[in-house]
C-alpha cells in the first residue's frame, strides 16, 4: 500500500512530458467544479497533432469530465464550472465569443454507450452534415454518409440497408455508426470516451483498429479502463488520480517504467 | 473477526422455508387486483349498459304518415320557391287539412287540439320537402311527420291512458285520434330525423345535437389551437431552457396548482377578462375555447414536461456531442420523441374540456341559440350544456333525447381517445 502522506506532496506537480511539440489543444491550468465540489484539479496537458492519448485512472478520477471539456459538453450540465484555458489552435474555447456549435463540428465525441439517434442509420450519420450545411447537394450528402462509413470500417455490414434504424444494429456496430457520425463533421479532434466498455471483445477489436486508423488523420483523446487498449492504441498516455493530472508520457514507458509511485501502484493493480 | 454472515446452508434454509409465506402475499395482491378490475370493470358494463338502453329510444321517435296535396298555389304563392314565398304559403293548413280527412275531428275545439298533434316543425318539414324536389309539386305524396312530444310519450306508455284526464298531459279526445291514426296504420316508430339534424329546440320532438355538436367542435378547435402550442411551448422551455432557480420553482409550483383548481374558476375568470375587461362577446366559441384551453393548459404543461423527461439523455448528448444547437436539439430530437407523450397529455386535457360544463355557463354559453354556429364568433352552445339544458325540462320526451345526447357526447370520447391511440402508435414507431 502506498503511504498517502508522503504521495499527496508530490502530486503537486505532474510527472512526464505534459507538453508537446506539435500541438492542437493546450489545457492550461484547468479546474472543474460541480457546485462547489473540484472534479478536476489544475491540470495542464497538450494533446498532440494526429496523435491518439489515453486518458487512464481509477473510477470517479475525473477522466470524463476532462474530456468533456474539450468540446465544452461540460455546458449542458448546470452546476458545472470550468476555469482555466484550453486553447485549440491558440484560440480560447471557453472565450466568450466562442460559440459552441462551430467548437463540437471541430471536435467531435464518441459516448461510452452507443447513442445513435433513433433513426435510420443514414440519418444518423447526415445529420451533422445536414445540421453544418456542410454537403451540396444530395449525391454529395450520400458521398459523405458512404465515405464515413467505409471509414468507420461499417459500410460493408449495412450499405443494404441504410434505411433501417440505426438503433437496430447490434452495440458494435452500433458504436461504430457513432464513429462515423462525429467523422461525417470532419472534425479535427475526436474524444472518446471509454468506447468500447459497453462491447464484446471482438467488437473491441474492431474499434481499435478504427482507432488506429483514424490516428492517422485525426488527434483522438480516448478514456480507458484497459490499460492494454491504452497500450495497444495509443502513443501517449495520461494517468490521473483524484481529478489531478500525475504523469504523462509514452505509453510504453508509463507501462513499463512509470515514474510516480501512484502510477506504479495503478498498472500494477494496487490501486483502481 | 466475528462473522455476521450466515453459512449458505443455514441461509438457503431459511429462505426455502419463507418462500410459502411469500408466495401466498404474492398470490393475495394477484386476488385484490382482479378484485379491483373486477369491480371497475362491472361497474363500467352497468354504466355503460344503463345508458344506452336509456339513450337508445332517443333516437327514435313516432311518426304520423299523411297524404298531402302538393298544390303550387297555396304552398308556393310566387310560385319562385323563395323563403318569402314559402312563408306566406299555406303549408301547415294543408297538413291540417290532410290529418282531418283521417281523423275527422267535429267542433272548433276538436279541430283546435287536432291541429296540436303534429309537431309545429311540419310547415319547415313540408317547405324543405318541397324545396329539395319541386317535382313533389302537383302530386299527392304521403309525407312523415313528427308527432307531438306528448303523444311521443303517450305511445311509449309514459303517459298512461288510465290516468284522469285531469292529470294527464293529453285529454280524451287526442287519445281517440291517435288510436284513429294507429288504426289506420298511419303511426310509425322510426330513427329520428331531429336528434342528429335538429338544434336546439322548445319543442322536445324537433330538438337535436346539431348546434351543440358543432358549437364543441369550434370550441374544441379554439382549445386545442390555443392550448396545444402554448402548453408545448411552455413545457419545452421550462425543460430544455430555463436555468433551474426560485423562479422556474415557483412557476412549477403554480402550474401544479393551476391544475387543481375548479373549472368554474376559470370561467370566472374569463367572464372578467375575456368578456368584461376586452369587451368580446358573450356566447361564443372564440370565448369558450379561451377559457377551456386556460383550464387544459396545466395539464398538457404537466404531461408534455414529463414526456420531455423521459427523452433519454443520451440522444441530447449525442445531438449536442455533434454540433448542434439548442433550438436543432429541441426541434430534432426532443419534441419528437416526447410527442406521442405530449399528444396522450392533450388528449385528456380536450376530453375534459370536452365535458366541462360549468365555465362555459359562466360565460354564457348556455344561451338558447337555434342556428348551428357557423364560426367562432357565432353564439353557439356545446353537448354538455345542451345535455345539463335538456336535463332541466320539465317535458317527458326530454329525458330521452339527454340520454341520446349523452350517448353522442361518449361516442364523440370515444372517437377521440380512439385517434390519440392511433396517432400515438404512429408516432412511437419505434426504431
Ligand atoms: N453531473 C455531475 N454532477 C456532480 N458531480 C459529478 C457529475 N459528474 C461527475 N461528477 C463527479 O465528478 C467526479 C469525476 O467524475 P467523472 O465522471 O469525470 O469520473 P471518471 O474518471 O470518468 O470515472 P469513470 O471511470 O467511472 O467513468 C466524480 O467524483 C463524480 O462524482
Ligand atoms: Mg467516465
Amino acid at each position: 500500500m502506498i503511504n498517502e502522506e508522503n504521495d499527496f506532496r508530490k502530486l503537486d506537480l505532474t510527472v512526464g512530458d505534459v507538453f508537446s511539440k506539435d500541438a492542437r489543444l493546450k489545457a492550461r491550468n484547468v479546474n472543474v467544479f460541480y457546485g462547489n465540489n473540484k472534479a478536476i484539479d489544475n491540470v495542464t496537458i497538450d494533446i498532440g497533432n494526429k496523435e491518439v492519448i489515453s486518458f487512464i485512472g481509477p473510477s470517479g478520477c475525473g477522466k470524463s469530465t476532462f474530456l468533456r471539456c474539450f468540446n465544452r459538453m461540460n455546458d449542458t450540465i448546470d452546476t458545472c464550472r470550468v476555469e482555466g484555458k484550453i486553447t485549440l489552435e491558440d484560440e480560447n474555447i471557453y472565450d466568450r465569443k466562442i460559440d459552441v456549435v462551430p467548437l463540437r463540428a471541430r471536435i467531435g465525441m464518441v459516448f461510452q454507450k452507443p447513442n445513435p439517434f433513433p433513426k435510420s442509420i443514414y440519418d444518423n450519420v447526415a445529420y451533422g452534415p445536414r445540421i453544418h450545411g456542410l454537403c451540396e447537394n444530395k449525391d454529395h450528402l450520400d458521398g459523405i454518409v458512404e465515405q464515413s462509413l467505409k471509414r468507420a470500417g461499417l459500410w460493408e455490414e449495412v450499405n443494404d440497408r441504410l434505411l433501417s434504424a440505426g438503433t437496430g444494429l447490434s452495440g458494435g456496430q452500433q458504436q461504430r455508426l457513432c464513429i462515423a457520425r462525429a467523422i461525417a463533421v470532419s472534425p479535427e479532434v475526436i474524444l472518446m470516451d471509454e468506447p468500447c466498455s459497453a462491447l464484446d471483445p471482438i467488437a473491441t477489436a474492431k474499434i481499435e483498429e478504427l482507432i488506429h486508423e483514424l490516428g492517422n488523420e485525426y488527434s483522438i483523446v480516448i478514456v480507458t479502463h484497459s490499460m492494454q487498449q491504452a497500450a495497444r492504441v495509443s502513443k501517449r498516455t495520461a494517468y490521473f488520480h483524484l481529478g489531478k493530472l500525475i504523469e504523462v508520457g509514452k505509453t510504453k514507458n508509463i507501462f513499463t517504467r512509470p515514474k510516480h509511485s501512484q502510477t506504479e501502484a495503478y498498472i500494477s493493480g494496487k490501486i483502481g | 473477526m466475528n462473522n455476521k454472515l450466515i453459512n449458505p446452508t443455514r441461509a438457503s434454509e431459511i429462505v426455502r422455508n419463507s418462500i410459502a409465506k411469500r408466495r401466498a402475499k404474492d398470490n393475495r395482491l394477484k386476488l385484490y387486483g382482479r378484485i379491483a378490475i373486477g369491480f371497475a370493470v362491472c361497474f363500467l358494463i352497468f354504466l355503460f349498459s344503463s345508458i344506452f338502453i336509456k339513450g337508445y329510444p332517443g333516437f327514435f321517435q313516432y311518426y304520423v304518415t299523411l297524404d298531402i296535396n302538393f298544390d303550387r298555389e297555396r304552398i308556393d304563392p310566387q310560385g319562385d320557391l323563395s323563403d318569402n314565398s314559402l312563408f306566406n304559403g299555406e303549408a301547415s293548413k294543408i297538413v291540417n287539412e290532410a290529418l282531418f280527412t283521417i281523423i275527422d275531428p267535429k267542433g272548433r275545439k276538436a279541430k283546435k287540439q287536432a291541429k296540436k298533434m303534429v309537431s309545429s316543425g311540419k310547415d319547415v318539414r313540408l317547405t324543405n320537402l318541397v324545396k329539395s324536389n319541386p317535382n313533389l309539386f302537383g302530386t299527392i305524396s304521403s309525407v312523415k311527420f313528427a308527432l307531438d312530444d306528448d303523444i311521443d310519450s303517450f305511445l311509449r306508455g309514459y303517459i298512461k291512458r288510465e290516468t284522469p284526464e285531469s292529470e294527464r298531459r293529453i285529454s280524451d279526445q287526442i287519445i281517440k285520434f291517435v288510436d284513429k291514426l294507429d288504426k289506420e296504420g298511419r303511426i310509425s316508430y322510426e330513427f329520428s330525423d331531429y336528434i342528429l339534424n335538429g338544434s336546439a329546440s322548445g319543442n322536445p320532438e324537433m330538438a337535436g345535437i346539431k348546434g351543440a355538436f358543432f358549437g364543441s367542435i369550434l370550441t374544441l378547435s379554439v382549445c386545442l389551437l390555443i392550448a396545444f402550442p402554448l402548453g408545448v411551448a411552455t413545457a419545452v422551455y421550462l425543460e430544455e431552457v430555463a436555468k433551474k432557480n426560485k423562479i422556474t420553482e415557483l412557476i412549477e409550483v403554480n402550474i401544479n396548482n393551476l391544475a387543481a383548481v375548479p373549472s368554474v374558476v376559470f370561467g370566472i375568470m374569463g367572464l372578467a377578462i375575456f368578456i368584461s375587461i376586452f369587451g368580446m362577446p358573450r356566447s361564443i366559441p372564440l370565448v369558450g375555447g379561451m377559457v377551456l384551453a386556460l383550464m387544459t393548459l396545466p395539464t398538457i404543461i404537466i404531461s408534455s414536461r414529463a414526456a420531455i423527461r423521459a427523452v433519454p439523455p443520451s440522444v441530447r448528448d449525442a445531438a449536442y456531442g455533434i454540433g448542434a444547437s439548442k433550438l436543432q436539439v429541441i426541434f430534432h430530437h426532443v419534441i419528437p420523441l416526447a410527442m406521442p407523450g405530449m399528444l396522450t397529455g392533450t388528449i385528456i386535457g380536450m376530453a375534459q374540456a370536452l365535458g366541462e360544463t360549468a365555465p362555459l355557463l359562466m360565460i354564457g354559453m348556455v344561451a338558447f341559440i337555434v342556428d348551428v354556429p357557423n364560426s367562432v364568433m357565432d353564439p353557439g352552445t356545446v353537448l354538455p350544456v345542451q345535455i345539463f339544458m335538456w336535463a332541466d325540462f320539465a317535458e317527458r320526451m326530454f329525458i330521452q333525447k339527454t340520454s341520446a345526447a349523452i350517448i353522442i357526447l361518449l361516442g364523440f370520447l370515444i372517437s377521440m381517445n380512439a385517434f390519440a391511440i392511433y396517432l400515438r402508435k404512429k408516432l412511437e414507431r419505434r426504431w
